[in-house]
């Protein structure tokens, strides 16, 4: 009797708990419904901007700057330049897309997703091997090198080679170095350059390979060497403006990318530019 | 057709490691599903709240939050990684186990929510007559309250089994993405939908999920029935 009574009372308690649940749900939907109508109502002066991750310091600060000048509100969608390519395809209402590398950029020229005529080389970059800051390894990068000696029972942190630009050429270079074969099953593979970043700040990869920007821009890591430049690819960032999203706000922002006080701030975080 | 049937090597992979994770995932959190489940639904004391409450924690977080505390406690810096690593040489770091632990936890609060439903169930006279001819509790617990909460075990199972086989979030965020190793099924479908190229293959994975799934549900409402049946007598 005892038992059933106890049982009567948690079940009053959990139709309570689904009540609750109900009503915080609707709560939360109702209270962020006026934010989703914001945002839809901006879209005429604001100006969507798909970014390699690698870049994500830096236009952010662009930005910023762009909207204090009064020239129109930024938003900015970081992650590979692999998941962005993508998503354009499937029709994200993006209006810039600037990639880490020629390869995305040309997987969407050639379905006519960006418009080529507006398409340029933003910045470029370079490629190093890091290591948490406390880390005592030293390393000299030449053909042959031991990385896979250098990982010990750990992992090698970088892009996922098979889509993320970093990753890409990390592979390239490892490849003309003669040592892929050592550490292609040795991988800590991210879904973007930043997430190597990260794997390595936080010490669960010794070793990480991403782009010098990235390295300058986390306080707990240290660059141990450079990859040589005729490793890998040049490393450049074409931009250009995605077809039939063209508006005066997107060309407007397309320009400031290539005006001065862009050039400045990409110089100050490493970029380099022609 | 036959090309179209029989699988890649990838996806073999993938569906092997999917299994083999899931299945340690499950093996390692029964005992101690079971014990929570029998604590939550038969015992009161202080701080029950808040067991039920972490209990079901990973049910209502995103993975992505599950992962990165995974990360935080489990991690090879972690709190308790760093010990485990240097004292006994467990690590769960981008390997399998790591996988296993994620998959393990995402999945605990339905193994538990159901094994508990189940041993509330049993009709508590059956468990004091078992005591009052001499029965201690630990016998009264593997000879009358288990067996009777046997569907309900098997539900929890099943359940957590298929959940495990769907853990996505808090596996890429603890143990990233690594082929061989910690590259089930759900993040091979992720890394084809983001290849050039990739889109049969994904549809693929898309249908050998389904499949798996349906196996899955099938599977249980079968062993359901059955053990159903025969707990009834």
């Amino acid at each position: 009797m005892r038992a059933f009574t106890h049982k009567e009372r948690q079940e009053v308690k959990r139709r309570r708990g689904i009540g609750m649940i109900c009503a915080i749900a609707s709560a939360l939907v109702v209270s962020s419904a006026p934010v989703w109508h914001h945002a839809m109502a901006n879209e005429g002066d604001s100006v969507t901007v798909f970014a390699a991750a690698s870049l994500t310091g830096a236009l952010t600060q662009i930005s910023a700057l762009f909207r204090q000048k009064g020239m129109g509100k930024v938003v900015n969608s970081y992650a590979s330049s692999s998941t962005l390519a993508k998503q354009i395809e499937k029709g994200a209402p993006a209006h810039v897309f600037i990639s880490a590398d020629q390869d995305w950029m040309n997987y969407l020229a050639e379905r006519k997703l960006v418009d080529t005529t507006t398409r340029f080389d933003l910045v470029g970059n370079r490629l190093v091997l890091i290591a948490p800051a406390d880390s005592p390894a030293t390393v000299r990068i030449s053909p042959g090198f031991e990385l896979a000696r250098l990982l010990g029972d750990s992992r090698l942190a970088t892009g996922d080679p098979d889509h993320v630009p970093a990753g890409k050429y990390a592979k390239a270079a490892l490849e003309k170095l003669g040592v892929w074969s050592q550490v292609a099953g040795r991988l800590a593979r991210a879904s973007d350059v930043r997430g190597a970043l990260a794997l390595v700040e936080r010490g669960e990869a010794p070793l990480g390979i991403v782009y010098g920007t990235d390295a300058a821009a986390a306080k707990k890591v240290k660059i141990v060497a450079e990859f040589p430049s005729d490793t890998y690819p040049r490393v450049v960032y074409p931009a250009a403006l995605v077809s039939g999203r063209e508006s005066a706000t997107a060309r407007g922002f397309v320009e400031f990318l290539k005006g001065p006080e862009a050039r400045d701030i990409f110089l100050s975080l490493g970029f380099s530019v022609e | 057709m036959m090309e179209f049937l029989s699988l890649t090597a990838l996806e073999r992979e993938a569906i092997g490691l999917s299994l083999w994770i899931s299945g340690w995932a499950l093996v390692g959190s029964l005992p101690l599903g079971i014990l929570a489940a029998w604590v939550l639904a038969r015992r009161n004391f202080v701080g029950k709240t808040l067991l039920d409450g972490s209990v079901h924690l990973p049910l209502v977080l995103p993975p992505v939050v599950t992962g990165y505390m995974l990360l935080l406690l489990f991690g090879r810096k972690g709190i308790l990684g760093q010990p485990l690593y240097a004292w006994f040489g467990i690590n769960f770091s981008f390997n399998w186990k790591g996988a296993a632990l994620a998959s393990a936890v995402v999945a605990f609060p339905l193994l538990v929510r159901a094994v508990r439903l189940s041993i509330e169930g049993v009709d508590q006279g059956l468990e004091a007559a078992a005591r009052t001819l001499g029965a201690g509790p630990v016998r009264v617990f593997f000879t009358v309250t288990l067996p009777l909460a046997v569907p309900g075990v098997l539900t929890g199972m099943i359940l957590s089994f298929a959940r495990s086989l769907s853990e996505f979030g808090a596996t890429i965020t603890f143990v990233s993405n690594i082929p061989g190793e910690t590259r089930t099924l759900p993040l091979a479908l992720y890394t084809l939908t983001q290849v050039a190229d990739g889109e049969t293959g994904a549809l693929r994975i898309c249908l050998i999920s389904v499949f798996l799934a349906i196996v899955a549900i099938a599977g249980s409402e079968v062993l359901g029935r059955r053990m159903a049946s025969r707990v009834r007598g």
